[in-house]
């Protein structure tokens, strides 16, 4: 494998657990794709994913923990947006959200008993911890989900199709 | 009384004035407009009982609203149902299907047409061409437009995972089975679709409103190519619609909801993992000096371990332990006074030993002749001359020296 000069630079954020989003260097793990595959299954036992706007790493064994209150947050803000009456998705992908307002939205949700025992409760810190991994952006008082967030959709699309799967 | 000369007025006068009475019969009627005896009976009653202007069944008779069948139902004239569907804006979505057969007619007509030589009958396939081109139109439109209204409805936020799976249900039964089906009835790739019967129409009455001999056939050729021309251009904007708007939405909604649906699911059973249908997202958690795989690591502790310090085993082994014989120095000193003291002192201490031992090494010769230094002893050197001690590990050179007890 020829290491490109970004080399050291996407391994260690992508070990860092951060998604790696359209960008320069998206696209040079992009442009070695499979040498990259390869280089983290062998050295570290990983699975890069790599889709259309984005890569991260995988691992059956080094989970995310925190990963469970991430999907938690999304499903109630998603559900919240739809009750009031706004386009959830179009918000999700495109939208900008305000912090205090969103913290807002989610405590006034019926879900609210669930969200307040994870590391949502703290929300602020939630929010940088997942603008870190890069599925946030965080500028001043706003947040935004970044590409990364299909991951998540699909997860729930996936769900609800063997659920109509099981119960057919 | 019947009324044999029944004018239009008579027919929307009655509209106008039983307005909410031809609304409930229209709605109880759906889809097929047949009510059942005692329903349109309590109908008429219910009606009747809250309005000062009655109606009679006899009187709708008369009017042609509807007609009796003979298992005892009561069926809306056709003519009615259609205008009225198209009053209240409320049309039954037709299959695919429906519109197929319509399709069937004109391009019989089209057929028929192309080989009648006869100028009066080519004038009746060209209005039934117009006709049913009109009819097929505005089928089109109605079910473009009911899907479109529906599927707009079909947005309005869910409040349960119920409605979201009547959304999805609904949103892929309107794709698959009317969606998918017009836009196949409507396809201009496909040369049986009607747009392709359509366009052959057009070149044909293009053609033959210049050939025709007869200044009656070339005006109807005109009026044929005309409406096809329109039909043409109605269909491209409907099938946009329907390719371009409606499919995507509700491509969208089905997806939308399935996204609220799973996560509903997710929901519901956060606090049983075991429950969860689809894993977590895998997503990496950030180790300090993670800088090994598993493999390796597991290879590398196991390397590692046995260097672990561990409280060792301790293993007593019997063995003989030959205790080494040493000179009691006392004993020696004793023995030297007992005999008076000796001429050749380190000679006598090397004879002693001897008698005791054979293996006589320095330490032991030093611990008897070590009485040399004994205070009440005394020690006298003779003469100048040494001789040699061998002893186990060392030959010593000693003097000659006398030594005793120094009386009191």
């Amino acid at each position: 494998m020829q290491y490109p000069n970004e080399h050291k630079k996407i391994v260690s954020n992508l070990l860092d657990g951060k998604f790696i989003i359209s960008s320069h260097l998206f696209n040079v793990i992009k442009e070695q794709e499979d040498d990259y595959i390869e280089f983290f299954k062998k050295s570290y036992g990983f699975d890069l994913k790599v889709e259309a706007d984005f890569a991260y790493l995988s691992s059956d064994d080094v989970k995310e923990t925190r990963t469970r209150d991430f999907v938690l947050f999304l499903a109630v803000l998603c559900r919240e947006l739809d009750y009031s009456g706004k386009n959830f998705r179009d918000t999700v992908e495109l939208g900008s959200l305000d912090i205090s307002e969103t913290f807002e939205l989610l405590k006034q949700s019926s879900k609210w008993e669930i969200l307040e025992k994870t590391t949502v409760a703290d929300f602020e810190k939630f929010i940088t911890t997942w603008t870190g991994k890069n599925l946030l952006m965080k500028t001043g008082s706003q947040f935004k989900f970044t590409k990364a967030v299909i991951v998540f959709l699909s997860f729930a699309v996936n769900i609800a199709n063997a659920k109509i799967k099981e119960e057919n | 009384m019947s009324n044999l000369n029944l004018s239009g007025k008579d027919i929307l006068r009655f509209l106008v004035q039983h307005y909410d009475f031809v609304q409930m019969a229209f709605l109880s009627g759906k889809p097929d407009f047949v009510i059942e005896q005692d329903r349109f009976q309590t109908l008429v009653d219910e009606y009747n009982t809250t309005n000062d202007s009655k109606i009679t069944v006899s009187k709708l008779f008369d009017l042609k609203f509807c007609r009796q069948l003979t298992s005892g139902e009561y069926k809306i004239n056709g003519n009615y149902s259609t205008f009225l569907e198209f009053i209240f804006d409320d049309f039954v979505l037709d299959l695919p299907e429906t519109l197929k057969t319509r399709y069937q007619a004109i391009f019989g007509n089209f057929i028929n047409l192309q080989t009648e030589i006869d100028e009066n009958k080519i004038s009746l396939y060209i209005q039934d061409i117009v006709n049913e081109v009109e009819s097929f139109l505005n089928d089109i439109q109605r079910q473009t437009y009911r899907l479109l209204r529906d599927t707009e409805s079909l947005k309005v936020n869910a409040e349960n995972n119920a409605d979201l799976t009547i959304r999805v249900q609904k949103a892929a039964y309107w794709i698959d089975e009317y969606i998918i089906p017009l836009n196949s009835v409507l396809n201009k790739e496909h040369p049986d679709s009607i747009i392709a019967t359509i366009i052959n129409i057009q070149r044909y009455a293009s053609e033959k409103r210049f050939s025709v001999n007869t200044f009656r056939l070339k005006k109807e050729f005109e009026k044929l190519y005309a409406c096809v021309v329109n039909a043409n251009s109605e269909l491209d904007q409907t099938i946009g619609k329907l390719t371009r708007e409606l499919l995507p939405l509700l491509e969208r909604i089905k997806s939308d909801s399935l996204i609220l649906s799973g996560f509903y699911h997710f929901i519901e059973n956060i606090d049983q993992p075991e429950n969860y249908i689809i894993p977590l997202p895998d997503l990496l958690k950030k180790e300090n000096n993670s800088v090994m795989s598993n493999n390796f690591s597991a290879v590398a502790e196991f390397y590692i371990d046995h260097f672990n310090p561990k409280n060792a085993e301790v293993i007593y082994l019997e063995e003989t332990e030959e205790i080494e014989w040493m000179p009691d120095t006392s004993y020696f000193k004793e023995l030297l006074l007992s005999e008076n003291g000796s001429e050749n002192f380190y000679q006598w201490c090397f004879d002693v030993l001897q008698k005791h031992t054979n293996d006589i090494p320095l330490s032991k010769f030093f611990t008897v002749s070590n009485l040399i230094l004994e205070e009440d002893l005394k020690a006298e050197y003779l003469h100048e001359n040494r001789f040699e001690i061998a002893l186990s590990d060392v030959i010593l050179k000693m003097p000659k020296v006398k030594v005793y007890a120094i009386s009191e």
